[in-house]
């Protein structure tokens, strides 16, 4: 088992590799010139001369595909156009809210998806399982900054329940900011995760050692939590790594939503602003997530599945 | 040759009968199917039905609410929010539309590339596909988007590189299958240039799966268009799309709720309609792909 | 005799719809006395699987019971009881092993979790006492290196290993009944002999009754006391392990000895009965076996006979033989 995890960790090193050499590639290969980008395309010919020579544009790309690589690997993504502030203390301060959002709605979504998967499993083309078809249908079709804005209207602007923006200070007010942006995107998680545990459950629930289980004289609830589920977990556990990529990058329309920090709005902020070293930022950051994420879901797997373990 | 002219391809009957079997007996489908019609029309017929014209603003109607002269109000330009969401429709339709098609293009080049001459090739294109298959479409289109910028055709480009990873990864498994049927060596073994085994063989006998996908994606195409131009990073105003209504809505939604109410539910619709249209699309022609 | 443990009467079950069903067993009856070991043998589809899940009241959801009764010693007609009631009677009343080890055990759950699960849900135990019992347990259905075995998975283990496993399970609170559907089947023959003379140890050392299931005779007759045949949803013949063999009374039995390899017979060809068992719910009226009877008349086609006692312990459902007993010759 050490074994394995060990070979998945190294494994990792050469895709966070080949990730940071793709960001590289599309930041500085890809048609468009960041000096442009950021500047506008009405800039003076001197001011992007000498943006290019502060970021070292000019030299050959190799050398710049080094330096890239220097300054990715030790964290240091620089100073910010706009502010001045150190891009790495930008990224940490705002890193907080996002982990806190997604981390909230992917354990709202696994609570939620999980027993309306198997409700809609037990009940398989009753009306229960009908219902549920049709809320995952438009939990799949809802895109979740429209969802997060009619949220926003109803409990905030007009029953007033909630906060309009922020992510407020000490701990129940961090919950009470946290609960609708949450909510967002935990509704479209249970609609997703409940259809892969109703398809695994009903994949599981006909195999021979369910029966097995049934004729020891265990009890249904023990079938169904106790032998079924565990089972149904291992194609839900890869399901469950795209769902928290995917409730990371939803997290970005959502802070937008909720008028929120966090690393999607530090992004997207810095985008319109064209503030070109945060940028490359928190595309690196988010891309080293997605491989970070997948890494442990991997060790979920050997967690779960104890014929991974003893390869 | 003549052994290769005898090998049956995909034949238009079997189109036909496959169009009866995704319509017959789902009212569902019907009616999606009427949905996005209806929508394209609209599209289409935009500048002779938008009541007014969607980027003309007017001091003496700011924020006004539905009534008959804005049947759905205006923003806080005083733009007819009607005629926005009706010109809307053209950008999302488009996107959805181009989008999967080029990255259709994009990923069976690659997927065909890999998979029908192996090898190294095959190892980096599987490598790539991969590692970009992790990441969930909408972060890699903000994170391509983060890179070139907004504008019509770099978004093309951001939602075709978002889908083709998909594209390549079906491409290429459908391309090993195919190459393990006989014909396939026949027309080797009687001489027939790989160009045209892969034109004339490989690629139209691995057409169901790439189109079933076109059809799934242009859904998420159109919710990702829409998400990135929210974003900011899609349709840059004041050219008008759902997606961006909803944006300049959440800025004025003291002001009014419609915008955001009528961009999302737009938006809403379509994709259910078309996501409904693609799964009976799916079931008609390959029960396994998911 | 006294009272049976397992008295199965009239058994009635019924696929499909209720204007047009697909009858599966039909007024099945059989028993099975205390200590007893039973063998009920037929070709596929001849409904022996669905009367041992039918005893478990595992039917699957689909199937209908039309008439019947399912008794067992000391808790009445199971089929009355409120379906809350049977996991009280599952596992610790009837246990039952099953044809594929290879799927019938929790691939995420260890072999101690499994058997100690067994356990626990029928017996109050401390931890300590139930792991001595998983060993007890191993040790008994012959797995060596009990205190390690326990700790692996299933998938670390080989088929015949993992039936074992399912003895363990079966028999982990000395159940009064043991059913085993098709047991060996799945298993290497050097395997299912090992396996087949550790069912024999374990109801010696348990005097567990047993409902063994099979299509081969061969296997049923090494363990069993007695024989039921069943024929497409119809018990056919019963009789004592010893009459059966030599003194079959329907002619499917008769087919069914021709098709068993034996010492004598090896040198021959081996006998196979022409035909296949009919699908269910094809046969409307007669007797099911007479499309592929030598023996048949016409009655045979018209009407379905009775189970007609034949000598001591013996009955079978042949209007032929009623009339003219089979002869040992007319075996051979």
């Amino acid at each position: 088992m050490t074994r394995y995890i060990l070979t998945r960790l190294l494994d990792a090193v050469p895709t966070m590799l080949l990730v940071l050499t793709l960001v590289f590639l599309a930041m500085r290969v890809l048609p468009g010139d960041p000096a442009l980008a950021a500047l506008g395309d009405g800039a003076q010919p001197e001011a992007i001369a000498q943006f290019r020579e502060r970021f070292g544009l000019n030299d050959p790309l190799w050398l710049q595909y080094l330096h890239f690589m220097r300054d990715m690997l030790t964290f240091d993504f620089g100073a910010s156009l706009m502010s001045g502030e150190r891009v790495a203390q930008l990224l940490v301060s705002n890193l907080g809210y996002t982990v806190e959002l997604t981390i909230a709605a992917v354990l709202l979504g696994i609570m939620g998806g999980i027993p309306l998967g198997v409700m809609a499993a037990l009940n398989r083309n009753r009306a229960p399982d009908a219902g549920f078809r049709v809320f995952s249908l438009l939990g799949y079709a809802i895109p979740d900054f429209y969802l997060g804005a009619v949220l926003l209207i109803v409990f905030s602007l007009s029953l007033g329940w909630f906060p309009i923006s922020g992510a407020g200070d000490g701990f129940a007010d961090r919950m009470h900011h946290l609960v609708l942006p949450a909510l967002t995107l935990a509704l479209l998680k249970v609609a997703f995760l409940g259809r892969l545990t109703r398809t695994a459950l009903l994949e599981v629930l006909g195999r021979d050692f369910v029966r097995t289980a049934r004729a020891k004289g265990a009890r249904e609830n023990r079938v169904i939590y106790r032998h079924a589920l565990r089972n149904a977990l291992l194609p839900l556990s890869t399901g469950l790594g795209l769902s928290i990529l995917s409730t990371l990058s939803g997290s970005v329309a959502v802070e937008l939503v909720f008028n929120r920090p966090g690393l999607g709005k530090l992004l997207i902020t810095a985008i319109t602003e064209r503030d070109y070293p945060i940028v490359q930022a928190g595309v690196v950051v988010f891309a080293a997530a997605v491989v970070v994420v997948n890494l442990l879901m991997e060790l979920v797997y050997v967690i779960i599945d104890p014929r991974i373990r003893v390869q | 040759m003549a052994n290769s002219e005898a090998i049956p391809l995909p034949e238009a009957p079997r189109l036909r009968r496959l169009a009866g079997e995704v319509v017959a007996g789902r009212p569902a489908v019907i009616i999606s199917l009427a949905t996005v019609l209806v929508f394209a029309v609209i599209a289409i017929l935009a500048p002779w039905i938008a009541p007014r014209d969607p980027m003309a603003q007017s001091f003496i109607a700011i924020n006004a609410m539905p009534s008959s002269d804005y049947l759905l109000g205006t923003d806080q330009f005083g733009r007819d929010l009607l005629s926005r969401l009706i010109y809307g429709s053209r950008n999302s339709l488009i996107f959805g539309l181009l989008s999967p098609v080029f990255a259709a293009i994009a990923g069976t080049f690659l997927g065909v590339t890999a998979g029908y001459f192996g090898g190294w090739i095959d190892r980096v294109v599987t490598r790539i596909i991969d590692m970009l298959l992790a990441f969930p479409e909408l972060l890699l289109a903000i994170l391509v988007a983060a890179a070139l910028g907004g504008g019509f055709w770099n978004v093309v480009a951001v939602l075709t590189i978002a889908f083709t990873p998909g594209f390549a990864r079906v491409a290429r498994a459908s391309t090993l299958a195919v190459k393990q049927e006989p014909y396939i060596e026949a027309a080797i073994a009687s001489g027939v240039s790989t160009p045209v085994i892969i034109f004339r063989h490989v690629v139209p006998n691995i057409s169901a799966p790439i189109v079933v996908l076109m059809t799934l994606w242009s859904a998420s195409a159109i919710r990702l268009e829409a998400t990135l131009s929210f974003l900011g990073i899609g349709t840059q105003p004041p050219a008008p799309s759902w997606g961006n209504i909803i944006r300049e809505g959440l800025g004025n939604m003291f002001a009014t709720p419609w915008p955001i109410l009528t961009g999302g539910l737009a938006i809403t619709i379509v994709v259910l309609a078309i996501s409904t249209i693609g799964d009976a699309v799916r079931d008609a022609l390959d029960p396994e792909i998911k | 005799m006294a009272e049976p443990l397992l008295e199965i009467s009239d058994l009635t079950l019924e696929f499909g719809p209720i204007s047009n069903p697909v009858r599966v067993l039909n007024h099945v009856s059989l028993s099975v006395a205390a200590g007893e070991a039973v063998g009920l043998v037929g070709e596929s589809g001849s409904g022996k699987s669905m009367t041992s899940l039918a005893t478990m009241r595992l039917l699957p959801a689909s199937a209908r019971l039309t008439s019947g009764r399912i008794r067992l010693e000391g808790h009445g007609d199971l089929l009355a009881l409120p379906s809350d009631r049977m996991p009280e009677i599952r596992g610790r009343d009837i246990a039952m092993i099953f044809q594929e080890p290879m799927s019938s055990l929790n691939p995420v759950m260890t072999v101690e979790a499994q058997i100690a699960e067994a356990i626990m849900l029928h017996q109050q135990m401390s931890r300590e006492d139930r792991r001595a019992r998983v060993i007890e347990l191993l040790r008994l259905v012959g797995i060596p290196d009990p205190q390690a075995r326990m700790k692996a998975y299933p998938h670390q283990m080989s088929g015949g290993m993992r039936q074992r496993v399912m003895i363990a399970i079966a028999v982990a609170c000395n159940p009064r009944l043991l059913i085993a559907d098709e047991p060996t089947t799945a298993l290497d023959v050097t395997i299912q002999a090992q396996v087949l003379d550790l069912l024999r140890e374990v109801r010696q050392r348990l005097g567990t009754a047993v409902l063994m299931i099979s299509h081969d005779l061969g296997v049923i007759s090494e363990l069993c006391d007695r024989i039921v045949v069943m024929y497409a949803g119809h018990v056919v013949e019963t009789a004592t392990v010893d009459d059966l063999f030599d003194n079959p009374q329907h002619p499917y039995t008769r087919g069914l000895l021709r098709a068993v390899p034996s010492l004598e017979t090896s040198a021959r060809r081996l006998y196979q009965i022409p035909g296949s068992v009919p699908p269910p719910g094809t046969i409307k009226a007669g007797c099911p076996f007479a499309p592929r009877c030598e023996l048949k008349r016409d009655i045979c086609t018209r009407e379905m006979p009775a189970l007609t006692p034949r000598g001591r312990d013996q009955r079978a459902a042949c209007w032929v033989t009623a009339d003219t007993p089979m002869t040992a010759e007319a075996i051979a």
